[in-house]
């Protein structure tokens, strides 16, 4: 029996597919169409009933279920094992250019880099928690490149090689080890991570959403200012008890928005600018002004922001499906059932919001009504 | 002498139907528009691993300024 969740939102059934890690939108009674295959059911039989229920012709009626058996079921109950990572053989270097060494939470990370590149790909976010303790290393990170890959290694064990072209999926996981390590947490008891940047107040965090480029970071940074707890930015991990954790990494500022937040955070006109020559984007990182590790919270909404300059300030509550096709493909779920029927039970219970604006202290004020319930 | 209903007097015998039969062709499209709507769906592919912001695309070569080592050393 192939394993499936399902769940009704809105007028439509999300259903998600074990082997497959896929959730598929459908109208009602395509989902019960694919219940029924998945119990087993014949086709005829299905079809029977199908024509009966929209007195149509038994011929129409088979086609549909042959059609959704094709398309939908068959492709998602066959396991796809692409991850773009490998654990190609590999031979350590002989010696590492660049070593440096990150507190984070209460443990010391030695990370070491054969060359500068590496190094370039990874210490920015974490440069604010360099540290020169380095006595009490609990874990060990290798980069390295060989045979046209980019290799990690943690404490002796090769984590995955990555081509060039997947480099932000080998910086997730030097992310994720990270998590893992701090939270003392298997990659199994995280139900996902999110595209997104978290903020808290009042111990409960609402997650800031959208496109690159639509200003998720630069609202974080000027909720941050206000106030508001700085949780995480770009990587957002939640638990299987859909808790969100701090991540500590910097708060990646683009140079359009510095003349907005330099009044607020005069620092930033003296940090390491760094040049990303292909997306012509230049990019300093601000360090989140406190992290607290020790307080995980729930989210309390999925706010979908967008920053235009024509627009004054706009808020509505949006079709949750829109947000869902909107969040899942931008999101890392686990594929493990317990995570992937903890996502969907979030996500039904998740106000989500779209807000665009220009007007910061509307925004800001609509953030904290949103975390006041008073919306 | 001036129509009751313009409307009606414009519209051809031709193209006129009873309710009845309104209703009828009414229930046929209801079932093409359930066969269609049974067959329409949207796959979402959830990121298969942990990932970071595509800050690259398909090479090296715009990721920050690598310095003497490249990434394919």
């Amino acid at each position: 029996m192939h394993e499936f969740l399902s769940k009704a939102v809105e007028d439509k059934s999300i259903v998600w597919f074990k082997a497959s890690n896929n959730y598929i939108i459908l109208e009602e009674i395509a989902a019960h169409l694919v219940h029924q295959i998945l119990e087993n059911k014949t086709p005829q039989k299905i079809a029977t009933k199908l024509a009966e229920k929209l007195t149509i012709s038994e011929q129409e009626a088979i086609k549909a279920v042959h059609d959704l058996n094709n398309r939908i079921v068959i492709p998602n109950t066959t396991k796809t094992t692409e991850e773009h990572t490998s654990k190609s053989k590999y031979g350590l270097p002989s010696s590492f250019a660049f070593k440096k060494h990150y507190h984070i939470h209460n443990k010391v990370f030695k990370v070491e880099f054969a060359n500068e590149f590496q190094l370039s790909l990874l210490h920015p976010k974490f440069a604010h928690l360099e540290t020169q303790e380095t006595s009490k290393i609990e874990h060990t990170f290798q980069v390295f490149n060989a045979n046209h890959l980019i290799h990690l290694v943690l404490d002796g064990e090769c984590i995955g090689s990555w081509e060039a072209k997947n480099v932000h999926y080998f910086q997730g996981k030097f992310s994720m080890k990270i998590i893992e390590c701090i939270y003392t947490k298997s990659e199994a008891e995280w139900m996902g991570v999110f595209h997104a940047s978290a903020i808290n107040y009042n111990d409960e965090n609402i997650l800031i959403l959208g496109d690159s480029g639509n200003g998720k970071s630069t609202s974080l940074a000027l909720l941050q200012a206000q106030g508001f707890q700085c949780i995480a930015d770009d990587f957002v991990p939640i638990d299987q008890a859909q808790d969100v954790y701090s991540f500590p990494a910097g708060i990646s500022i683009k140079k359009n928005a510095l003349p907005v937040l330099l009044e607020e955070y005069p620092e930033l006109e003296t940090s390491a600018e760094y040049h990303y020559e292909r997306l012509n984007k230049t990019v300093r990182y601000l360090p989140p002004r406190k992290i607290d590790y020790s307080k995980a919270a729930p989210c309390k909404a999925l706010v979908f922001i967008k920053y235009d300059a024509t627009i004054d300030f706009e808020i509505s509550k949006i079709s949750k499906l829109k947000a869902f096709e909107h969040l899942v493909p931008d999101s890392w779920i686990s594929s493990n059932s317990k995570n992937a029927a903890s996502f969907l039970d979030w996500f039904e219970k998740m106000p989500c919001y779209q807000l665009t604006y220009s007007n910061n202290e509307l925004m800001y004020s609509t953030i904290k009504r949103i975390f006041e319930d008073d919306l | 002498m001036k129509s009751k209903n313009p409307i009606k007097d414009n519209v051809s015998n031709e193209f006129t139907i009873t309710r009845k039969e309104a209703l009828k062709k009414i229930g046929e499209y209801g079932k093409y528009t359930a066969l269609t709507a049974i067959g329409t769906f949207i796959i979402l592919h959830p990121k298969k691993a942990q990932a970071t912001s595509v800050i690259n695309n398909d090479d090296n070569n715009g990721l920050i300024s690598p310095g003497a080592n490249g990434f394919f050393d």
